[in-house]
């Protein structure tokens, strides 16, 4: 198993090396300017945008800017942002608990109402319960953040005054926006585990197992929900990676830090450096999680093996 | 601008979606604990308040960086070496008194004897050339404190209490740059102790001091319990009320409003129209109104593309839009209708351009029939020579642009002029109107000197920079430079009315608002005040009723 591991983390460099490859030359091509960005507040004149220019290195040749991005890269150095002047790394340092927080609470909420509501709509096939367990699935999922979140912050922070409307720090900070997060999140985990429980309920060891004489409650945790983990673990380990990419908008009404609104704001104001590190942080998120996911398979199914 | 920006496509549909809520809600809400209002009680000292920014997305050294969000919370840590009053005349500040030399080159200034900056560091004319040069340098990559300091040439010691800063060209400006907290006076021990990261660690001789900074999250300050030397531009002397001045971001133009109302902030800036509309009839919130100087919102008409390089369609557009409507519809009477370059709080506002372009359907039709644009074939829009009258604008999502843009579509259509719409993300649309790809463009600058036409007008910004009508006019360009370097105070004024007239019959843009800053404000915060540019509050006076 642990060469397994060592394989696919060797594999995952190329991977990275690409993705940040073609980040930075994507944020090149796309138009925009940053020097003129950061000079439009102040409506600077042209001679002000091109000495801006130079002084952040942008006038230099495409080439140039990518061996010096690489060699930094290799030292652990990710640059300075060109909007803040600070060190990107610090600047992701910052936002990163933040993102883990909520990503890891808004998880919590999503895993635990999509497996009630989808194991209950599994078990009540074809019945009105099976509907409402989809029905609320479908539209928790459908609601935009945007305004759900502003739903709960006009009932829980002005009409009852329980929870404070914005910020973080706290357990109270925190579940809205996770709460808001999650039931979005459940939708999907809510129908794949109604599918495979289904799939697994048809199952010939399901009937084994009733035959055994098991109680019922047994042969659902034990045999027919445990086999049918697998793809919905697949589907949890996805949107986590994406929850830890950042949810901006999320963020973004509950006034939260988070690599979400770093990055957003990374790509309006073509802050380079910031993009970069941040896909470069993400990227290997999404290969760490892919992996945990597979290694998860193992203990989920005996039949899986890494050696 | 970056103000603006924060407006998000998003929000329109968070409105329509709060509107409902709001209403259902209301019903259930329960009674909000009313201020008590002490009979007679003077300003108390002590409290924290809270005052919710929008994101600083840059950083926030006000020597680097230029974003208006970071001279919010500084104006309170920094002096300046004059302060510009309500009136808009110059008084003290670190500086006792000042001459400007004749030929406009030389400004001497004689500083305070008592002043010491929150480190302990004494302030003196040594840091006051170390705090220019500092601007002044290229290594500090400076946005717009660099522009402010224009033709800095260098500082001179003169003796420990009195200064003189050299200019290449006369600098008519300066005074007004001296008073802005991007120039204010940093101690130079910090700057030098803490270098790449002064921004964190900021030291200046306000009435507060700067206590932490956690990036997009918050800023703190604290009283500075030594400061006695506050200019007269404040209603006291001595200590500032409060204990602490928490300054949070809030993203979200939807939510801000809310954090408002629940609680979590005393003061709250830029709020919406609809939103103030709202706030204005509750008894626990007040909305202060602030007129920011500068360029109001408007549309560039680029006089480089065919058809609007024709001075006729470009009038015609102008007495096409009717701006009062727009006001009145997008911006529910919150802001003044923009007649001219600039706005009416800006020194060397021109008032004469009010009535240059009234409202008048008709005579934009027969300037377009003039121009030889007529509707052959009565489907509405005219032709020439077989081409239609299609006029390019591109939009961004800030500051309610794409609504306006939609009123000025359909005012357009009426006199035959078919007008499309592109919105686009704020780095490309900056880069599509700099490469002059549009026929209409939005901008807007703030700016308390006239000075800032230059950087809209000028013909050295029309091939890269911010001269978005691409005009080149001689004539522009020399009263232009003259108002620049004027330091009679009437000449300037002369000079820069006749290039407002100027920017107006060449109908360079089409003006649409003053902007107005709509601050929503807790029942409980006594004595706020802002600034002459609007956007910085003067905090030292401010106090928290009980």
């Amino acid at each position: 198993m642990w060469r397994y591991i060592g394989r696919r983390l060797a594999v995952a460099v190329p991977t990275l090396w690409a993705v940040t490859t073609l980040v930075f030359f994507l944020m090149r091509v796309v138009p925009g300017d940053p020097a003129e960005l950061l000079l439009a507040q102040s409506g600077a004149s042209a001679e002000a945008i091109a000495r801006l220019r130079t002084q952040l290195g942008l006038d230099q040749p495409l080439l140039v800017q990518y061996g010096r991005f690489l060699f930094q890269v290799l030292r652990g150095d990710l640059g300075r942002s060109l909007a803040t002047g600070r060190p990107v790394t610090r600047m992701i340092g910052e936002q990163l608990p933040a993102t883990l927080e909520l990503a890891l609470a808004a998880m919590g909420i999503a895993i635990a109402l999509g497996l009630v509501l989808g194991l209950i709509a599994a078990l009540r096939r074809d019945t009105w319960v099976d509907s409402l367990c989809m029905t609320v699935a479908v539209v928790g999922s459908s609601l935009p953040v945007f305004w759900s979140g502003l739903l709960f912050i006009l009932l829980f922070s002005i009409a009852l005054r329980w929870l404070p409307a914005t910020g973080e720090g706290t357990w109270r900070h925190l579940l809205m926006p996770a709460a808001v997060l999650g039931v979005a999140s459940s939708g999907s985990i809510a129908r794949q585990t109604r599918s495979s429980v289904l799939e697994a309920l048809g199952q010939e060891y399901v009937t084994a197992a009733r035959a055994k004489g098991l109680r019922e409650w047994m042969v659902i945790t034990r045999h027919a929900l445990r086999n049918a983990l697998i793809p919905v673990v697949t589907d949890i380990g996805l949107r986590f990676s994406f929850l830890l990419g950042g949810a901006v908008v999320t963020e973004t009404v509950f006034a939260r830090r988070g690599l979400g609104r770093l990055i957003v704001d990374g790509i309006l104001w073509k802050d380079f450096p910031v993009v970069q590190g941040v896909v470069l942080l993400v990227a290997a998120i999404y290969v760490l999680v892919n992996l945990l996911v597979d290694l998860t398979y193992a203990l989920l199914d005996p039949r899986v093996r890494y050696d | 601008m970056l103000n603006s920006l924060r407006a998000r496509s998003r929000r329109l549909a968070s409105i329509a979606g709060l509107g409902l809520l709001a209403i259902a809600l209301i019903a259930c809400q329960p009674p909000l604990p009313q201020p008590v209002e002490t009979p007679a009680a003077g300003p108390q000292p002590g409290g924290r308040l809270v005052y919710g920014l929008t994101l600083v997305v840059s950083g926030i050294d006000p020597h680097v960086d230029a974003s208006s969000e970071l001279g919010i919370p500084l104006t309170s840590v920094y002096d300046t070496l004059v302060y510009q009053d309500l009136d808009g005349h110059f008084v003290p500040g670190l500086a006792e008194q000042w001459e400007v030399s004749d030929d406009g080159l030389t400004y001497t200034f004689h500083l305070r004897r008592d002043v010491t900056f929150h480190d302990g560091t004494p302030f003196n004319a040594a840091a006051v050339q170390f705090n220019f040069d500092r601007i002044a340098d290229p290594e500090t990559r400076s946005r717009k404190a660099a522009g402010l300091l224009g033709p800095y040439e260098g500082t001179e010691v003169v003796d420990e209490f009195t200064v003189r800063v050299h200019f290449r060209r006369p600098h008519a400006a300066f005074l007004d740059a001296a008073s802005q907290v991007y120039l204010g006076m940093a101690s130079p021990t910090a700057v030098q102790k803490w270098g790449a990261e002064y921004q964190e660690h900021q030291v200046g001789t306000g009435p507060f001091r700067f206590k932490e900074y956690v990036p997009r999250d918050h800023l703190l300050l604290e009283r500075n319990p030594d400061y006695a030397w506050a200019p007269a531009v404040y209603q006291h002397q001595g200590p500032a009320y409060l204990d602490e001045i928490e300054f949070r971001f809030f993203p979200d133009p939807a939510s801000r409003v809310l954090a408002l109302e629940a609680g979590q902030a005393h003061v709250m800036g830029e709020i919406s129209p609809q939103d103030a509309a709202r706030l204005e009839e509750s008894p626990d919130f007040d909305i202060l109104r602030v007129p920011i100087p500068g360029q109001p919102l408007q549309f560039f008409i680029n006089t480089e593309k065919p058809p609007t390089d024709d001075l006729r369609v470009r009038q015609a557009l102008l007495y096409a839009a009717d701006r009062a409507a727009i006001v009145q519809a997008v911006f529910r009477g919150t802001s003044p209708v923009a007649y001219g370059p600039l706005s009416p709080v800006t020194w060397g506002y021109e008032p004469s351009v009010v009535q240059m372009y009234p409202h008048d359907p008709a005579r934009a039709a027969a300037l377009l029939e003039e121009a030889g644009w007529t509707d052959s074939d009565g489907d509405g829009i005219r032709e020439k020579e077989g081409r239609p009258l299609r006029l390019e604008m591109i939009l961004m999502s800030w500051g309610y642009v794409p609504e306006v843009g939609q009123m000025l579509q359909a005012q357009f259509r009426q006199v035959g002029v078919d007008l499309q719409m592109q919105e686009l993300a704020f780095p490309a649309a900056v880069a599509a109107a700099g490469e002059g790809q549009h026929h209409l463009a939005p901008m807007v600058f703030s700016s308390s000197d006239p000075g800032i036409l230059s950087s809209t007008f000028h013909s050295a910004n029309a091939d890269a920079g911010f001269n978005w009508a691409k005009v080149r006019d001689a004539e522009l360009d020399r009263l232009l430079d003259a108002g620049a370097q004027a330091v009679d105070e009437a000449r300037r004024l002369a000079l820069y009315a006749q290039a407002q007239r100027r920017i107006m019959d060449l109908a360079l843009i089409i003006p649409v608002r003053d902007y107005v800053n709509l601050n929503g404000i807790s029942g409980q915060v006594k004595g706020l005040r802002y600034d002459r540019r609007g956007w910085f509050p003067w905090l030292y006076d401010v106090y928290l009723a009980q």
